[in-house]
């Protein structure tokens, strides 16, 4: 009897599942199409000529990035998760902070600050002397620096929940053996943390392929800047297409890496996890912990927000900041409100579709449910403006074509936030709900919404931020004269008006805070 | 809370196409906001006819203007740059004008056609520094490839699109070993280390941390409004006898092809082309009109001062490839 209850509604989820899927894959058949129009000579031609170049620097971008944001992240989870310390609440929230400052952001402001007239250039010309040429950004230290310190939130956030559940008894074990601190962290602590990692990193390293804000104000190039430049500059699309195929090839090969770190993760979190002791710190450790823990805030957050602070003061003496303001900051909240709605509505049946059958079809619509992330932005965009002019004109030039735009970049980061809390959805659950007369609509509100509160939530948020920050497809689909607030940093940074890109900028990180705050006290009722 | 949100959507959805009705004129605009809303602001005050700014990068809003084809709502289309406004005749994506309005713009300032017209003209000229006299020898642009200006030479990175504009224009005044082999001792000069920004050149030079500069002419003038007693020079290069003369590049306006407010796009044509148009149009940012007879702002080079090089602005759109091809195979930065 329950297989009967069951099964009309598994179709009504398949069906649902299959629309979200098949909307979130038109960027990568767009892709395929277009490439599958490069001729065989063409292809020589891109991999001879540009792609060594392109796959070196985006690779030695990727690893430093990787590196960078491996040390940041895990040193200060570290510190924050095993010692207890004044301020250590604090602590944890300035290494989050930097995940309200968009990498474009990060880029344009530190460019300006090591200029010769910068505060870092004043500073480095004080130090020494006016002879010695101030270190620049414009190669791939200065893109790994910008990404580094903008992305490294991710290791932080996902190795410090991992530290407060592993297992302190293991260590303990190691100690009494007689290795030293130093051996029990390389020996025994990180190789447990090592599925974290791996997220983390991924993640990062993910954001960093798909970055497009950032390289191109610092014109490193990568991938995804080559492939706008392609389209842009010389109207190439096909050769805009084939590159995006490797791309999509490269991310891939990452998400399969991270997917087999991820499912040894199993064999450490098995046992029942023993609460993580904080021990004190020490005067000296305290001074270290602090040292290092503002250094990192002064680069990630602190210099950013000071300069946001000074030129919107700028501006606002200068009378710049205008009624026309306030309407980007209106544009900017209805966009992310209305894509994080739609996202976390769409996600829903693909996780609870996963949930239920958890077989080799529901895994391949989890994967392409995940193109958003593996594309770059702009391709994502000319994907679903073209789909659009020819399959649905009718809604071209409205907000829809931007929603959609929203939804099929952000699903991944929405069926993830989502499909944790699923497993927690027993099919009995809800069987019992239909036995007991419930309608499938009262099943949906009364048992599976409330169940995955904590997942639709967070789902809900994480696209909101990214909405928020977003950049490369809000450019080509907006609808006409509908400046967000990213449009406008990008529109006034081009044109060098520091004044106006400021409180901008600035409202875009008061904007996220709310939300992220929202966030992370779920995040701390749950592992409290 | 469903039906909340359908509702919703289905509201901001036709707030959103509402606007495509409305009678106002809706233009591309490649060109900073801070330029073109004075003009247009006038504009709606006389005719009162709204225009609405869309402003984006000059190619990105091409392409999607060619995307759109017939659906687009686009009436205008506005670049700083010939390159482009040439780029999109090309692609057919502007509907050629009447000769009788664009016909007071010189033949060389607009398209064949007359499918894009040219509003504003900036120079490619030198800025120097007046303390520093190791780069007093520079006479041509070509100059700047000279071994002694080592490590004193400030040019934007090679995706600037006046460089490449300019470039095109050598290229057409001369030929292509000419331009190889300038941008190779230019590279030589600069290494790897190029400006993103015209302004951080003017800048540069100012300080003395470079002697010579390449840039348009407003920059200078743009610099020494805030700063007049910085030490620095315009140089015209390329005025002697059997020189080209300084590369020009226009900023201009097209009509778009699929426009469906034709009438008020050639109003707001007629306007720029006017000479009270013109004046607002080129004045706001130093530039000089392309309008003969309406006079450049104060301060800047008159145009009959000097010699300008003798090269269609269509070419920049036409021979932008050729200049892409020689830029990447230098490798310039």
């Amino acid at each position: 009897m329950s297989a009967s209850l069951a099964v009309p509604r598994i179709s009504m989820r398949s069906a649902l599942s299959t629309l979200v899927v098949l909307l979130a894959s038109v960027p990568l058949i767009y892709v395929v199409i277009h490439s599958g129009q490069l001729e065989l000579a063409e292809w020589a031609n891109l991999w001879s000529a540009r792609l060594p170049g392109l796959l070196f620097n985006t690779l030695s971008l990727a690893i430093l990035v990787a590196l960078g944001s491996f040390t940041l992240g895990v040193s200060s989870a570290w510190l924050i998760t095993r010692r207890e310390f004044v301020g250590r609440r604090v602590a944890t929230w300035l290494m989050i902070l930097p995940l309200t400052i968009p990498t474009y952001v990060f880029a344009h402001i530190y460019t300006s600050l090591t200029e010769r007239e910068g505060w870092l250039g004043l500073l480095w010309a004080g130090i020494f002397g006016d002879d010695v040429p101030n270190p620049e950004l414009y190669n791939v230290f200065g893109a790994a620096f910008v990404l580094s310190i903008a992305g490294f939130s991710y290791v932080f956030l996902l190795v410090s929940d991992a530290l407060t559940r592993s297992r302190v008894d293991i260590e303990e074990a190691a100690r009494l053996h007689g290795l030293t601190p130093r051996q029990v962290f390389w020996k025994v602590s990180l190789p447990m943390l090592r599925p974290a990692i791996a997220a983390g990193l991924a993640l990062v390293v993910l954001h960093v392929l798909s970055d497009f804000g950032a390289v191109s104000m610092l014109r490193y190039q990568t991938f995804t800047l080559s492939i706008y430049l392609q389209m842009s500059g010389r109207f190439d699309f096909q050769a805009a297409a084939g590159l995006s195929l490797v791309l999509v090839a490269l991310s891939l090969t990452f998400l399969i890496l991270e997917r087999f770190f991820r499912d040894r993760q199993r064999y450490y979190s098995a046992a029942q996890a023993q609460r993580t002791k904080r021990r004190a710190a020490t005067k000296v450790e305290l001074t270290f912990i602090w040292s290092w823990l503002g250094l990192i805030t002064t680069f990630a957050f602190a210099l950013p927000v000071a300069w946001m602070l000074v030129w919107t003061w700028e501006a606002w003496q200068q009378s710049l900041i205008t009624a026309e303001f306030w309407g980007y900051v209106q544009n900017s909240l209805v966009i992310s409100v209305a894509a994080a709605t739609l996202a976390t509505v769409a996600a829903l049946p693909v996780a609870l579709f996963h949930a239920r059958l958890r077989n080799k079809i529901s895994q391949s619509y989890l994967h392409l449910a995940s193109i958003g992330f593996v594309l770059p932005g702009p391709v994502i965009a000319l994907g679903i403006l073209s789909f659009v002019l020819s399959m649905l004109p009718w809604i071209y030039g409205t907000m829809f074509v931007l929603m959609l735009a929203m939804l099929i970049r952000f699903l991944p980061l929405a069926v993830q936030a989502q499909e944790a809390s699923v497993q927690q959805l027993s099919p009995s659950i809800e069987e019992a709900g239909r036995s007991l007369g419930a309608t499938p609509w009262e099943n949906l509100t009364r048992i599976v919404i409330p169940v995955l509160r904590t997942g639709l939530v967070s789902a809900w948020v994480l696209v909101f931020i990214d909405t928020l920050k977003e950049l490369p497809a809000t450019l080509l689909l907006r609808p006409t004269g509908f400046d967000t607030l990213p449009v406008r940093i990008w529109v006034e940074a081009s044109e060098e008006m520091l004044e106006l890109a400021a409180p901008s900028a600035l409202m875009l990180m008061l904007g996220t805070l709310p939300v992220l705050w929202f966030l992370m006290r779920q995040h701390d009722a749950a592992t409290k | 809370m469903k039906r909340g949100l359908i509702t919703f959507i289905a509201l901001w959805v036709m707030a959103f196409s509402s606007q495509l009705f409305a009678e106002e004129l809706i233009v591309y605009s490649g060109r900073s906001d801070k330029f073109i809303k004075p003009v247009v602001k006038v504009f709606t005050e006389k005719t009162g006819i709204k225009v609405v700014l869309h402003t984006g990068s000059s190619t990105a809003l091409l392409n999607k203007l060619k995307l759109e084809g017939e659906r687009t709502s686009a009436d205008l289309y506005i670049s700083n740059d010939a390159g482009n406004l040439q780029k999109g005749a090309e692609l057919g994506l502007f509907q050629p004008m009447d000769s009788k309005l664009v016909g007071v713009i010189p033949d060389k300032l607009r398209a064949k056609d007359n499918s894009w017209v040219g509003l504003s003209a900036r120079a490619r000229v030198l800025v120097v520094n007046t303390k520093d006299h190791s780069a007093d020898f520079v006479k041509s642009v070509f100059n700047l490839a000279d071994p002694r200006l080592k490590g004193k030479l400030a040019i934007t990175h090679s995706s600037n699109e006046s460089y490449i504009a300019g470039a095109t224009v050598y290229l057409r005044a001369n030929n292509e070993e000419v331009v190889k082999s300038w941008l190779s001792g230019m590279k030589a000069n600069v290494g790897s280390s190029v400006f993103n920004k015209h302004s951080k050149i003017v800048k540069a030079v100012a300080s003395g941390r470079k002697a010579i500069g390449l840039v348009n002419h407003y920059y200078i003038y743009r610099h020494l409004a805030k700063h007049p007693d910085a030490p620095i020079k315009i140089v015209l290069p390329d005025q002697r006898k059997d020189d080209m003369g300084v590369a020009w590049n226009v900023a201009g306006a097209a009509i778009v092809k699929h426009s469906a407010k034709k009438k008020a796009a050639n109003q707001l044509i007629e306007f720029m082309v006017s000479e009270e148009g013109q004046k607002l149009f080129a004045n706001v940012n130093r530039e000089y009109p392309a309008r003969p007879g309406v006079p450049a702002a104060e301060k800047v080079p008159t145009r009959a001062s000097y010699k300008v090089a003798d090269v269609p602005m269509s070419d920049l759109g036409e021979y932008r490839g050729a200049t892409l091809d020689i830029i990447e195979s230098v490798g310039m930065p």
